[in-house]
Parts: structure tokens; sequence; C-alpha cells
């Protein structure tokens, strides 16, 4: 069944989104990410401009996360505080990331600039995911319960402007989290991803935030900053489709909870060397599409 | 279909009647629709362009017909991929600032073999005849390419459609148009060629519009862009959130 997609202008088969919506909403379920790094490319594979489907993957990843952030507020597992601070970063850093978009799409390498981004972001988070969680696999088997790192004191710590985030139990400086907040914002706007998959271990590693408001705190985020990119891209670049949209989130929430259901039954560890591969696939594809000789030396384009 | 039908039997019993005057038309020519809707479930569409001549079609009597099917200019780029330290990156531009968005031919026999150089110029018959002015980088690579790309996903076409002609006077010829198509005002041009010379034209009209929920969504989205957005926010958090009430498995 073929629907047009009026902002894209083309026509695409409504079970193949469906379907792709469905497989990413799996996946994203399973392991508790919003999955906007696999559906943006696999957007570009099938055909759809960048632009599009960059930002309606943004759009796409706004509604996956708002049923999860529900959820986890009504648990009392976000931290507002901490989520605020963090989207004051977001919210400039994805001003600034879909600025950025506009330059690139005018200079005609937002292709080129995606896929950098991606392979260089997946691959740094893939490779960082798949190595913590084969050691902390590894320190299982041989001491037979998992060790705990002590709370540990850096430099982040002697900065200025020291706020008490009471939920996350940490006084510190609002300088790292607004940092954070800033480049997942800029990612976001530039890569159609909501950020959950870099938030997540930024949150745990760098600012030391307990795990429990980690996810809920993070969803917090890439709500609000999903719409703002959604809504910059709209209005900016004016290539949102919400028909793609639609079927891509009709397909993924039904997804998403078969996901989740199946996630439950995962360890921790294994779940996150999975998910550490599964981003480096998707880096070394795209990284492997720089390189390789390309079928036609020639595209053409609308010019604008 | 009907319509056509009807249309052309019209021209048929008009035919003889038409011969005996002496400011009888040589050519007379209609299309099937004047407008071509893009609706949710359009996958492309076509039109047919149909009509009679006073002389009868062919080899024997030399006479051609020629359709050709004008959209509306849009300015094109060609780029180039260049490998910048082993990655492959959009390197120079041409753009072609009015080029057709949309050019089909089709003919009897090919232009070239039935007009001389000069008239295919000037009528632009032919992907050959086509102007492509580039600013930015030159070269006939760029020009190739374009020809190349712009057949490939069938926004331009040179005799992809055989005109057939019944009765060695009654001719019709199918315009398809892609699912790409741009809206706007289109042209089609039919012309009757006898000996190396255009002796008689005729100009037919169609507009390509969207309409229904898609036109909507494009009418918004381009006239009133952060409302376009803030909808978007709105109906993604909305489905999102209907999502997980409907497939809640607890």
């Amino acid at each position: 069944m073929q629907v047009y997609l009026p902002i894209a202008e083309m026509s695409v088969d409504a079970l193949l989104l469906l379907g792709i919506g469905f497989g990413v909403g799996w996946l994203s379920g399973l392991f508790g990410v919003g999955g906007g790094f696999l559906l943006t490319p696999i957007l570009i594979l099938i055909g759809i401009p960048a632009p599009v489907a960059v930002a309606s993957g943004a759009n796409q990843t706004l509604g996956a996360s708002v049923s999860g952030l529900i959820a986890q507020w009504r648990r009392g597992n976000v931290d507002a505080r901490m989520g605020s601070v963090l989207l004051v970063g977001g919210l400039v850093g994805s001003a600034l990331g879909v600025q950025l978009f506009a330059l690139l799409r005018r200079l005609g390498q937002v292709d080129l600039a995606v896929a950098i981004f991606y392979v260089v972001v997946l691959g740094t988070v893939g490779m960082l995911m798949v190595r913590e969680s084969v050691r902390a696999i590894w320190r299982r088997r041989r001491s037979g319960g998992t060790a705990t790192k002590a709370h540990e004191h850096t430099w982040l710590h002697g900065l200025p402007f020291k706020v008490r985030f009471r939920k996350s139990r940490l006084y510190i400086s609002v300088v790292p989290p607004l940092l954070v907040g800033f480049g997942i914002g800029v990612l976001s706007a530039v890569m159609g991803v909501g950020g959950g998959f870099m938030l997540v271990p930024a949150m745990i590693y760098l600012l030391g935030m307990p795990t429990s408001v980690v996810i809920g705190t993070s969803l917090f985020q890439v709500v609000f900053v999903s719409a703002n990119v959604t809504l910059l891209q709209a209005w900016q670049v004016g290539s949102v489709d919400i028909v793609l949209t639609l079927l891509l989130l009709a397909g993924g929430v039904a997804g998403a909870q078969f996901g989740a259901a199946m996630g439950t039954k995962l360890r921790g560890e294994e779940t996150r060397a999975l998910l550490g591969l599964l981003v480096l696939a998707v880096a070394l594809s795209l990284g492997w599409d720089l390189v390789r000789v390309p079928e036609s030396l020639f595209t053409i384009g609308p010019a604008r | 279909m009907r319509r056509l039908l009807a249309a052309l039997l019209l021209l048929l019993l008009a035919l003889p009647a038409a011969a005996q005057q002496p400011t009888t038309p040589q050519l007379a020519a209609d299309l099937s629709t004047d407008r071509v809707e893009i609706s949710t479930g359009f996958t492309g569409s076509s039109v047919m362009v149909f009509g009679a001549t006073e002389r009868l079609i062919g080899p024997e009597t030399g006479d051609d017909i020629v359709v050709v099917a004008w959209g509306p200019p849009q300015p094109t780029v060609v780029r180039r991929k260049v490998n910048v330290i082993g990655f492959w990156v959009n390197g120079p531009a041409a753009t072609f600032p009015d080029i057709p968005g949309f050019y089909a031919i089709a003919a009897t026999r090919p232009v070239w073999q039935t007009l001389p150089e000069d008239v295919r110029q000037a009528a632009r018959l032919g992907l050959a005849s086509l102007p492509l002015r580039a600013t930015g980088s030159q070269g006939p690579a760029f020009r190739a390419a374009l020809l190349d790309l712009k057949q490939q996903d069938g926004r331009w076409q040179e005799y992809a459609a055989p005109i057939t002609v019944a009765g060695g006077r009654l001719f019709s010829a199918r315009i398809a148009f892609p699912d790409t198509v741009q809206t706007g005002d289109y042209r089609i041009e039919v012309l009757l060629v006898r000996e190396q010379r255009i002796v008689a034209r005729q100009e037919l009209f169609l507009r390509v519009d969207r309409v229904g929920t898609a036109a909507s969504i494009a009418q918004v989205a381009r006239v009133q862009p952060l409302v376009y957005g803030v909808v978007c926010i709105l109906l993604a958090a909305l489905a999102g959130w209907l999502g997980s009430i409907i497939f809640r498995r607890s």
C-alpha cells in the first residue's frame, strides 16, 4: 500500500514504514533507548531525503519517548531539577544545531555531515559500551558479584554554581549538566536522535547520578529537546513530514511494548553489550558507505 | 476513459465535415484531463494526449506528430563526489537555474529524422536541444549526469512511450508522471511535422495540484511553519501516548 509523503514529495510503501517502525520500536523497547540512531540511517537508506529523515526522526523520537516519560514520572523516577538544567543546555544546543544544519544544507553537505556525525558518535559510544559491559561481565564471572565503584571526587566537583539535586542525591555545579545537555542538543538536531544512548552513560559516569533516576530524567530531556528540534526544523528547514512520523510511530509504539517485555528477561550487562554491538554495526556500515567507491559519482538535487 | 472515447468519436464524426471547409484545421488535439491530483495515495499518474489530423499520418504522406510536455522550471544542482583522503564527499557543483522540472517528448518518428537541427533547437525538441546553461562548475560531465539522472527518475523522458495512430489520422500518446512530479502548470505542445517543417501546432495546458490531506499538510507547513511544528509535536506526543495505552502488555 503506497502512501504519498507530502513534505518528502514522494510515495513510499506504508507497510514498509510500519515494519521499520515496529523493528526499531522493538529494539528500543528491548534496550530502553529511543532508537533514533537506527531510524534516521534506515530512512535515508530507503531513499528519504536526509533533511526529512533527520527532522521526522526527531519528531518520531518525541512520540516514542512520551509514554516512557509518563510512566517514569508516575513512579517518581524523574529528577525534574536536574532535567531542567540539562534541558536549558539542550534547548540552546539544539537551537544552534538546527542553525548548523541549515548552513550545511545550503552548502550541500548535509548527507556527509550526518554520516560523519553518525560514524564518530556511534563508533565512540558503541566502543565504550562494549568495553564497559564486557569488563562488567568479566568482573562478575571472576568475583561472583558486582563490584560497586566508590564515589570519586574529580575536578568536576571544584566548579562554581553548586546546586543541590535532591532526587539524584547530588550537590554539584550546574556547569557539567549544562554542557552535557548542550552537547546532546547539538547532536539531536544534526542526527535526528533523542540522544538517550549518549545521555544515559554521561549521567552515570560524568555526573554520578544514581541509576534509578537516570532513565526517567534522560527521557525528560529527550522529550523536550526533540520537541524543540521538531519545532525549529519545521520552522526553519521545513522538513518535518508528519505522515512519515505517524506511520513510524504506529509501528514503533507497538514494537516497543513487545521489546520491553523481552528486555526484562535479559541481564543488564548483556543488554548493554548487545546494544553496544548494534551501535557499532550501524557506525561501521555508515563508515563503509563513506569510503567505498560510490555507484554514481554524480547526484542531483533541487537548488535552493 | 468514457470521456476520452466520446471525444474521439466526436472528432471522427467531425472530420469529414471539417475536411470540406477551406479553413479546416490541419491538427486538433486535447487532453484526457486538464488536472492531475496528488492525493495521499498518489503513486504517479498519466495523461492521454489525443487528436486527429486532416491528412494521413505516416511514412507514406511524410506527416509526423510530435508531443512535448513541459513542467514548471526547477533549478537543479548537480554535485560530483570527490575522494578526499579516502572519503567520498560532495565536491564541485553545477547549478542549472532554468531547466524544466519535467520534460517528455514523444513522436511518431524521432525528431532528428524529421526536422533539421535549427528547428529542433528553436522549438527545443529532444533532450539534446534543451539549453542546459550552468553556473558554477562547467563541463560536459555535469550535463551528461543531469540528463542521465533526470531520465533515470522518470522526470525527463525521450520517446519513453509511443504515439499510436489509428485509422491513419487519430493519434494518442500517454504522458506518465512519476510520484516525484512537481506541482504547477504544465504545457503540452502537439506539433504536426511535414517536409522538415512544423506546419501546425497546438498548445494544451495541464495543472498538477495536491488535493485533500496531502495538500493541506504541505500548505500549512509552507505558510504557517510554526503552527505546523506545534501540531507535529502535539500529534506525535498524542500518538505515542495513545499507542502505549493500546499496546500495553501488563
